[in-house]
């Protein structure tokens, strides 16, 4: 009885949770539409249906708004579908040109616009061109303009969802390009194309910025309402011109209600091969596309530099630095930090109930989430302009409060801006998988941390988009704002309006590029913060903490052996592991298509499995070969040690050899003793590099290695006096740090212990150790140890006395876990003094001088 | 020790349990018996489904009772049940790696961190995944990803663990080996296990009984012998017996058309 109990409190928690969701989007979306209708009065209607400045205002509205819709429509979707069947390099940077309108706000297109027109324009003094742009010409080049960068992006994304196959069938039937436009592209974005041109209109139809600088005579139905509100003080008119001002985005709304594809399908990568031809044409096509988008801008930030416009054409600061020094009685620095505050706690909080909404509305059980969606989801449909003038209705009575404050600013973003976030927002939370929560009851991890831990990490970088979209939004906007904003807390780009009423180009340029500016560098902040998250993901995905030793040793093995049969017990013997391991071992590895299998126990290393081998490979060898070889006096007496032939191959090479043989071929010699010998080694082995250590008689070979010291990462590191017969004692891939060594139970030689399964002590001679071979290995981790640790003794009193080996078994060897490569003791043939060399190669038993020598 | 627990340790009674439009199941009542592999099959829509997410407690029956170890447990929490379940994908918290994944529900139940560093080290040597605890569940293949989906049921010592359709995404070639090793965790720690399948031959490879499910109601609940050898009705006869009667069949014809 507890239980249910517990259980139905719980449900009426998410319950609760969503009645306020809901009450807050009726409050503060919803109810200030409503108010308006309370201020309309009977009069009002008689007026304004005869009044013929309203009739005007929506006709001219109209045509200007359906032109330029159709056209952006048009436009974008011709550069869409360019930019998405050409073969171009750097998609993401046309997109982020095509789009850069996006970060001014409108009313800076208009005045671009009418700074290159018109007399005295930028165009009148450069070519004597007058054109008279104010008007309608003006009203809808700026309208496309303004509004292509959406439009563009509807079209452009829908695109990406498009099932690639039947232009595969197309293109092997024949069937040319133009004709698969008109018969697959074209049907396939009907919906979306309805609903870029809604989308477009809307955005047309209620904006005011753009008009106020560029309609000249023509009045639109924004700047009919705006002067209801702030001139005539006519509220009931300017409530109503708000409700026609609301009637395409309903219809808009509607429409995408109905016909939104509601089912999220993965995006689809179409494999291009478009003729070169096309391609070049659609660059440049959309080159100049670009470039025309940019010209407002263009000239927006030329005026912010020049002196005095159209006079002085001089190159100037004045104008930037003067608007930061103290004009008209605040200084710039106030509304810059007015914006910047806005537009983050816009972000911030709208981000957050953004996701909120998106969570109560896919994720939670119970019955309101359809209420919860279909009202966040309306929130699209309503102009800035208009939630304006009802909040100014709704909350004058919180005067101080919230009414006249940053608070209600912040709040008329976040429901202006919501519709999008909301959807990025519930698109992510439907995507991810639906059982967390389930598996969180049964584990008892509460809602709350499933959220915290697993769907909010999930998504990062939907959240980074969202905030992204808020924060650009709020620093360009005007509409709703510019009816609640005080003389204190002003945005940026209500400034603009005010310098606009007094015509000054200057200043308003100057604002307008600061707001691009910062809009770009927020822009190119958020942009890297999301390459950053993706490049981590991509890492994850790829495996970037890396192989299991035995999933190494497994696919190091069949990289090897190359394709072939490999039955469970063989692979289980040569890889020393049980029979089950084996055989998961290569199902999870053929799971994850690191092997291909074929028919009859056949199996292959795969690209994939190659890639995942790659950060273990060895890089590079370092060769020590400076000293001077005493013992095998007098052969070393006019030759270095590791040059002397043994059976008639020098005993480097034996080393070199099994290095190349195994495609390392990045080799550095440290050279001391007769080091010009050292150069006939090119002829047989030209990718060698040389390194002089002039220390090599004063000093250990610890000299040595600290000569070369910088080149230490991922590589070998050999004595080069080893006669190696064996050349698999080489790699081409390491797992981890290790040193070379064969089991005996008695050594005169240099040896080491194993301790706790790493190599430890060095000495010379033991029994019951590890003879040491001089062919170490060093990972990334530990090469930097080693630099550090080389350096520090090298550097110490009486450091130059040691073997360099002997820092990391013996001196310093609390820093390593160094591996034991185990080898065979014939592997390497040792020749260390004159017997050792006469046994190896019996033609030195008459070497001249060797009696001499032998006797002393 | 299990000696002294009932033999029973589910017993659902008169089980209904309809949504909105339709009637799933009708009047079910059966037994679970202690440490046995129960499999539920079915075609699609006979409710197996319903039972499993009535029994972990995150759907209730319209009318009915279930009891564990003879107490009622139909409204109990589903994380007071102390039943694990294992999902058709896994459902792994994909941020999280397979240490994590796994000590999760111990953090959140205030243990010191020396108490869940042990109880997951052990969970990970039951289910051999020894080697891969700071991989990320992208980085593990199906069947690993299915041995720490179970290994996080695990570290919360259930009585029970469910499954729900785990195999029915995998190739046919590692379900084998799944299988194996699914029994061999159950042999290894004698724990009871529920197991929804649409698959005749997966529930006849692994299971100790096997509950048969159509039209609302159990058709049949037993051994794969005794259902094979004495279907209790036409429904199980062609759902079961001649499935795998024509599996076989057409693996000799193909096997004779070859050597013909």
């Amino acid at each position: 009885m507890n239980g249910a109990m517990v259980r139905t409190g719980r449900l009426l928690r998410h319950e609760a949770l969503r009645l306020i969701a809901v009450g807050c989007i009726l409050l503060f979306a919803i109810l200030p539409l409503l108010t308006l209708a309370f201020h309309v009065t009977g009069d009002d209607w008689r007026y304004i249906l005869k009044d013929d400045s309203f009739a005007e205002a929506v006709g001219n509205s109209l045509i200007y708004t359906t032109a330029s819709a159709l056209i952006t429509t048009v436009l974008a979707l011709v550069s869409a579908c360019l930019l998405h069947t050409a073969n171009l390099k750097r998609k993401n940077l046309y997109v982020i040109l095509l789009t850069l309108g996006m970060l001014v706000p409108t009313i800076s297109v208009g005045l671009g616009l009418r700074i290159l027109f018109g007399t005295n324009g930028f165009l009148d003094l450069l070519f004597g061109a007058e054109i008279e742009v104010r008007g309608f010409p003006g009203l809808i080049l700026g309208s496309v303009m303004t509004s292509f960068p959406a439009t563009f992006l509807i079209l452009y994304d829908a695109l990406h969802y498009e099932d690639k196959g039947p232009y595969d069938a197309a293109s092997i039937m024949g069937i040319s390009r133009l004709s698969t436009f008109f018969r697959l592209t074209i049907p396939y974005l009907r919906i979306a194309l309805i609903s870029a041109f809604f989308a477009c209109f809307t955005l047309v139809f209620s904006d005011y910025g753009m008009p106020m600088e560029i309609a000249g005579k023509v009045k639109t139905l924004p700047m009919y309402l705006y002067d209801q509100f702030m001139s005539s003080f006519q509220y009931g008119r300017g409530s109503i011109a708000g409700f026609v001002l609301l009637i395409p985005s309903v219809i808009s709304f509607v429409f995408d209600l109905v016909f939104r594809d509601q089912s999220v399908s993965e995006k689809q990568k179409r494999l291009i091969e478009t003729e070169r031809g096309f391609s070049s044409a659609a660059a440049a096509a959309l080159i100049v596309l670009c470039a025309a988008l940019f010209l407002p801008q263009l000239a927006f930030i030329s005026l912010s530099f020049t002196k005095a416009f159209p006079n002085d054409l001089h190159f100037t600061f004045d104008h930037i630095v003067g608007i930061f020094s103290n004009t008209h009685g605040v200084g710039l620095t106030a509304y810059i930090r007015n914006s910047l505050l806005l537009s983050v706690l816009t972000a911030a909080c709208g981000t957050a109930f953004a996701y909120l909404l998106g969570y109560l509305s896919v994720r939670k059980p119970g019955r309101m989430g359809k209420a919860v969606d279909l009202l966040a989801l309306s929130t699209i449909a309503i102009p800035g302009l208009v939630l304006g003038i009802g909040y100014i209705f709704l909350f004058r009575g919180t005067k101080g409060a919230f009414y006249g404050t940053i608070l209600i600013l912040i709040v008329v973003n976040i429901f202006h801006f919501l519709g999008s976030p909301y959807l990025l927002a519930k698109n992510c939370l439907n995507k991810i998988n639906s059982e967390y929560e389930v598996i969180g009851e049964t584990l008892g991890i509460s809602r709350g941390k499933i959220i915290m831990h697993v769907l909010i990490p999930g998504s990062v970088s939907t959240l980074v988009e969202m905030f992204s979209y808020f924060f650009l939004n709020s620093m360009i906007t005007i509409s709703a704002v510019a009816f609640l904003c005080t003389y204190d807390n002003q945005p940026l780009s209500i400034l603009i309006t005010t310098y606009e009423k007094n015509s000054n180009y200057e200043m308003q340029s100057v604002i307008s590029l600061i707001i691009l500016f910062l809009n770009v560098a927020a822009r190119v902040i958020f942009t890297s913060v999301m390459a950053v998250l993706n490049r981590k993901g991509e890492k994850e995905a790829e495996g970037g903490i890396g192989l299991s030793r035995h999933e190494f040793d497994f696919l190091t093995y069949l990289e090897k052996h190359g394709k072939g049969q490999y039955s469970q017990r063989k692979l289980a013997d040569d890889l020393t592991i049980s029979l089950s391991n084996a055989a998961r071992l290569v199902h999870d590895l053929a799971d994850r298509d690191y092997i291909n299998l074929l028919a009859d126990d056949g199996m292959e290393i795969s690209e994939k499995g190659l890639k995942a081998l790659e950060p273990y490979r060895v890089r590079k060898a370092i060769i020590l070969a400076a000293g001077f070889g005493q013992r095998l006096a007098p052969v070393t007496l006019d030759t270095p040690k590791p040059l002397v032939k043994v059976n008639g191959v020098r005993i480097i090479d034996t080393l070199l050899d099994a290095l190349y043989g195994k495609g390392i071929t990045n080799i550095t010699i440290v050279r001391g003793y007769k080091k010009e010998q050292f150069d006939q080694l090119l002829e047989k082995y030209p990718t060698l590099h040389f390194i002089d250590n002039p220390e090599f008689n004063l000093a250990n070979n610890i000299s040595s290695a600290v000569q070369a010291i910088d080149l230490i990462d991922r590589c070998y590191i050999c004595e080069a006096d080893l006669y190696i017969t064996n050349p698999d004692v080489i790699n081409k891939y390491e797992y981890a740090s290790n040193y070379l060594g064969a089991k005996v139970s008695e050594t005169d030689d240099w040896c080491f212990k194993k301790h706790n399964g790493y190599a430890a002590g060095y000495q010379l001679g033991g029994t019951d150790c590890y003879q040491a071979f001089g062919i170490s290995y060093w990972n990334g981790e530990d090469s930097e140890k080693l630099k550090s640790d080389l350096r520090k003794v090298y550097a110490s009193r009486g450091g130059k006395e040691n073997l360099w080996e002997q820092v990391p078994l013996k001196i310093m060897r609390k820093n390593y876990k160094l591996e034991i490569r185990k080898c065979h003791k014939s592997d390497i043939l040792e020749i260390d003094n004159f017997i050792e060399l006469i046994a190896a190669d019996p033609s030195y038993a008459n070497y001249p001088g060797y009696e001499e020598y032998s006797g002393r | 020790m299990a000696e002294e627990k009932p033999a029973v340790i589910i017993r659902c009674e008169h089980i209904h349990k309809k949504f909105k439009f339709k009637t799933v199941l009708e009047d079910i009542s059966f037994e679970v018996r202690r440490g046995e592999f129960l499999s539920l099959l079915g075609p699609s829509g006979c409710g197996k489904t319903t039972i499993l997410r009535m029994l972990i407690g995150i759907e209730k029956p319209t009318s009915g009772k279930i009891f564990k170890d003879g107490a009622e447990i139909t409204e109990t929490a589903p994380k007071d049940r102390n039943i694990g379940i294992v999902f058709q994908n896994y459902s792994l918290f994909p941020n999280m790696d397979v240490y994590h994944n796994i000590s999760y529900a111990l953090q959140s139940r205030k243990l010191s961190r020396d108490e869940i560093d042990r109880r997951v080290k052990e969970i990970v040597e039951t289910v051999d995944l020894g080697e891969h605890i700071f991989k990320k569940p992208k980085q593990l293949s199906g069947g690993q990803q299915q041995r720490v989906a179970i290994a996080r049921t695990l570290v919360l010592n259930p009585d029970i663990i469910l499954f729900d359709e785990p195999m029915s995404a995998l190739d046919a070639e590692i379900k084998v080996i799944l299988r194996q090793q699914l029994k061999e965790i159950q042999k290894k720690l004698q724990i009871t296990m529920i197991y929804v399948t649409h698959d005749q031959e997966e529930a006849f490879a692994m299971s100790d009984r096997i509950m048969v499910l159509n039209d609302l109601q159990i058709a049949q609940l037993d051994t794969p012998y005794n259902i094979y050898h004495h279907p209790a009705d036409a429904f199980v006869r062609h759902f079961v017996v001649d499935h795998l009667n024509r599996k076989v069949k057409s693996i000799e014809d193909s096997i004779k058309e070859d050597r013909g």
